[in-house]
């Protein structure tokens, strides 16, 4: 004891004889080496801190044998209700919930006051309309069904709480002919609908009052012939069937892939020979901001006359569901060459003027270059102002030029690849590609303007398919 | 059951009783209670009163119901363990079951007689008594049962309920499609909202008298002998896969064939319950064969280790057109659309072979690979074995225990004045 005492570092209590009466008073004992002096926290240390460091040991020790000494274990008689048991008893219950007074027996507290036995409550049953013979024979007649069979419905209906997969289940099969699960909910709808044209029965779950007025659930039974029908259907598909369906979903996802990409594609080639249109129109105004408004007014109409052809074109283009596989490789850039606008202020060369715009790359230059110097044009010529004007709108429409050649190509390209493509796939079979597209032999002869009809308009792409 | 404030509780326990009568025994017990209180084989010894008891055999307790009134012509009918496993001439074992059913009645009788004396020990006028039952189980059948509690024992009160919808409850659910694995068949049943479909269940005869008859096949094409134990006086150890030595015993003469044959099906179904596993997917004799073989002495003495066969033994519970898989299959897709995904999201496994290791998980592959994928699959089968077994019994303490199913019992009343007509309308 004292050993552990010094090595918890523990005042040591003096006397330490162990005996029943020093383990079981230890606390009293010890009440009286308790040393009150509290440590005081030194100035500028956080309480948080000083918590950590403070040491509680001489409060509350640990006990270090067990003891009955506590004061929930002081009292050697358990405070334990001092009331006597109440008494239960086996007594007769009856059961309002029964129709025939039934007596059964439980085990009840005798002084518990008899009263309404309590889970009667709880049965419920659906309110199920009824109807007499004169009734029957008045409103609810059909050809299909007998009264022998409605009434054996009706009860079904009332002992199964309409649970008609149920009633379909117990179908008395034996005086009545099969009949499908919507085939009776439709004969009972129908009769709740017929009867409270008539009565005023309060079979809440068909006819609800919305604002006074009543509404009487119409059970549509063809609708939901369908919809078992396809749900039937659903749920017995094979796993072939379901890998099949699964299979030409991908398909289908890949398909609306390459069908946006194509649409972008063909925007850029709009874009493109919309360039190109606007380049046919002589007048073409190097500067850009306000094309719109240099137009003639005949230029205009046509040109929004154009666009609305095209907007058209597009439509018809996207709402064709055939995977075009065209132009898979074409990429068109907007083309043709913007010169900076004439520097208001200030002195300047007006070969200034005459400079490549920066965003014009060195390959475009030098081709422009070269097909300059095929048609004995300076490259450099003396810019007056006239020669300028020229010189700019022929470098821009040359640039113009040489896009749409190279998208040609590449379209040229895919044709025959997808031409390739094909006789691989059919083997024996060739694809003869219609004169009108087939651009291959003499597609330098033909003028700029077919060439891009073939691959703008939808006619065309019509037609190679 | 009602609380200090007001509160209500689902109990109320009026003494009912619990009757769920199977192929391969009945259990009996009270309403509330987590287990029967007896679970008697389903079979009842009927032999001669005339015998000399056996030395060790002691005599007069009461187990021993009489019948006959002629002396020297009298039977005496040997119900539950203690008396039946008892080496007796001239005692036949018969059963009462047959398809699912109750069929003969005087020995049914014997055994409720056995019941109310030595297991509940009270009179049989005090308590409700609620019976479980098979989905096909024929109106005669129910109303014959109906009259016996009524005129014979005097029930107060009397309730029949479809063993599968017990099961579901005992499982925690109103809906499920309920797998119930017994001895004499397996059943697929779906349960709707606390109704069984009659006209959707299905059953196979594969269950766990198949596997124990398979058993048998089995240990014969390997020449290993199934000695009755009780014919067996001592034995020797030896080593494994050694020939047995041991001495028999001097058995009385005239030992029926019936009596015989049923103490031999206890141990090839003990052979089983102790060796058989269901394998995790289709058998597969390399796989079967990578699994550590289970041990298992035979009375003779002889033991040796078993590895593949324990898993070949269980296929036929698995078998293409036979096994719980198809039936599940079979009886999701007679039931209505709508339906079908709340069964297929509780398939609840239940009866004693499902107590076989591995029976639940391979149960949910197999459904798994065949169940249509738009359908969540879930299986469930109670974790305790006593609680798989006893799965429609529990369904049926704790109905009867529910307060507000007291209103549904045909009382003795009604039966006077209704008769037995009334049972169709009341237990559905
Ligand atoms: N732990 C276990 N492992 C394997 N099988 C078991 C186990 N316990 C019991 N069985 C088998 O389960 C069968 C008994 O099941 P259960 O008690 O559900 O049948 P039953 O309800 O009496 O019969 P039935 O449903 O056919 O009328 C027996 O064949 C027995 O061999
Ligand atoms: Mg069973």
């Amino acid at each position: 004891m004292a050993d552990i005492l010094d090595i918890l570092d523990i005042e040591h209590p003096g006397a330490t004889e162990i005996s029943r009466d020093s383990i079981i008073h230890g606390d009293k004992i010890k009440k009286k080496y308790v040393t009150a002096k509290a440590v005081k926290r030194p100035e500028g240390m956080h309480r948080e801190v000083f918590a950590l460091l403070y040491n509680d040991s001489n409060k509350d020790l640990p006990p270090l044998l067990p003891t009955d000494t506590g004061k929930a274990y002081k009292q050697t008689k358990a405070k334990l209700g001092m009331r006597k048991a109440r008494k239960w008893v086996w007594a007769p219950f009856s059961n309002p919930a029964r129709k025939d007074n039934a007596v059964f027996y439980h085990w009840k507290r005798a002084s518990d006051e008899t009263k309404e036995y309590p889970f009667a409550q709880f049965n419920k049953q659906v309110s199920i309309p009824s109807y007499t013979e004169s009734e029957y024979n008045q409103y609810l007649k059909s050809e299909d069904w007998s009264q022998a069979e409605t009434d054996h419905l009706m009860d079904m209906c009332q002992r199964f709480d309409l649970r008609f997969i149920v009633i379909h289940d117990r179908w008395d099969r034996a005086a009545f002919r099969d009949r499908s699960i919507e085939d009776l909910k439709e004969r009972y709808y129908g009769i709740c609908a017929s009867l409270s044209k008539v009565k005023t029965n309060p079979w809440s779950n068909t006819v609800t009052t919305v604002n006074g007025e009543k509404r009487i659930y119409h059970y549509d039974a063809e609708h939901e012939r369908k919809r078992k029908e396809q749900l039937r259907r659903l749920f017995d598909r094979t796993q072939e069937q379901i890998d099949e369906e699964q299979m030409l979903l991908t398909e289908l996802k890949k398909i609306e892939a390459r069908k946006r990409e194509r649409e972008r594609k063909t925007q850029d080639l709009q874009k493109l020979i919309s360039r190109a249109d606007s380049g046919n129109v002589p007048t073409v105004n190097p500067v850009p901001n306000n094309t719109e408004g240099t137009h003639t007014p005949s230029n205009a109409t046509t040109n929004i006359a154009r666009r609305h052809d095209r907007k058209l074109h597009k439509k018809k283009l996207s709402t064709q569901q055939r995977p075009v596989r065209t132009m898979e490789a074409v990429t068109v850039e907007w083309s043709g060459i913007k010169f900076p606008e004439a520097r208001s202020t200030g002195v300047w060369l007006r070969s200034q003027r005459m400079k490549l715009p920066p965003g014009v790359g060195q390959r475009k230059t030098k081709a422009i270059e070269q097909e300059l110097r095929q048609m004995n044009i300076d490259i450099a010529p003396t810019p007056t102002e006239a020669i300028c004007k020229h010189f700019n709108e022929l470098r821009s429409d040359l640039a113009l030029a040489l896009d749409l050649k190279n998208a040609l190509v590449a379209c040229e390209f895919d044709l025959q690849a997808l031409r390739h493509q094909y006789e691989a796939l059919n083997p024996g079979k060739t694809l003869t590609i219609p004169a009108s597209i087939c651009n291959a032999t003499d597609g330098e002869t033909k003028p700029m303007g077919e060439i891009i009809d073939v691959v703008g308009s939808p006619s065309a792409l019509n037609s190679t398919i | 059951m009602s609380g200090p404030n007001g509160m209500l509780y689902g109990g109320d326990e009026i003494g009912a009783l619990v009757f769920d009568p199977g192929h391969h025994s009945l259990r009996v017990g009270y309403a509330q209670e987590d287990t029967p209180k007896a679970d008697i084989p389903a079979v009842i010894g009927v032999g001669p009163a005339t015998h000399i008891p056996d030395a060790e055999e002691k005599v007069p307790d009461g187990n021993v119901t009489q019948s006959g009134t002629k002396a020297g012509n009298e039977l005496r009918h040997y119900i539950d363990v203690t008396e039946l496993h008892v080496a007796r001439p001239g005692m036949e074992v018969q059963t009462y079951m047959k398809d699912g059913q109750v069929d003969n009645w005087d020995l049914f009788e014997k055994m409720l007689d056995y019941c109310y004396a030595k297991v509940i020990r009270s009179p049989s006028e005090h308590h409700p008594a609620l019976f479980t039952e098979a989905v096909w189980t024929t109106r005669p059948a129910r109303e014959k049962l109906a009259e016996l509690l009524f005129e014979k024992y005097q029930a107060p009160a009397f309730f029949l309920v479809k063993n599968a919808v017990l099961a579901a409850f005992a499982n925690g659910k109103s809906t499920a499609l309920v797998v119930d694995a017994g001895a004499s068949q397996t059943s697929a049943v779906p349960v709707i909202d606390g109704y069984a479909l009659v006209s959707a269940a299905v059953r196979s005869p594969v269950g766990g008298d198949h596997l124990a008859a398979q058993a048998k096949a089995m240990l014969g094409s390997m020449h290993i002998q199934m000695l009755p134990i009780y014919s067996i006086q001592s034995k020797e150890v030896i080593r494994e896969r050694e020939r047995a030595r041991y001495t028999l015993k001097t058995l009385p003469a005239g030992l029926t064939h019936s009596w015989q044959q049923y103490m031999l099906k206890r141990q090839y179904e003990d052979f089983c319950h102790c060796v058989a596993q269901v394998s995790e997917s289709a058998y597969d004799e390399r796989t079967a064969a990578s699994v550590p073989g289970l041990h298992y002495e035979f009375p003779g003495g002889y033991h040796q280790d078993f590895g593949p066969e324990r898993f070949k033994l269980t296929e036929c519970f698995f078998e293409q057109s036979l096994g719980a898989p198809h039936l599940v299959c079979a009886a999701a897709s007679s039931c209505d659309a709508d339906a079908r995904p709340a069964l297929w999201g509780s398939v609840v496994a239940c009866g004693g072979v499902a107590n076989t290791p591995g029976y639940l998980d391979r149960l949910t592959k197999e459904l798994a690979s065949r169940a249509p994928s738009s359908h969540r699959l879930k299986s469930h089968a109670a974790p305790s074995p006593a609680e798989r077994r006893f799965a429609a019994w529990i369904g049926g303490s704790i109905l009867a225990s529910i307060g507000s199913f007291q209103q549904m019992w045909i009382s003795s009343q009604e039966y006077d004045e209704g008769g037995k007509g009334q049972l169709e309308r009341k237990c559905p």
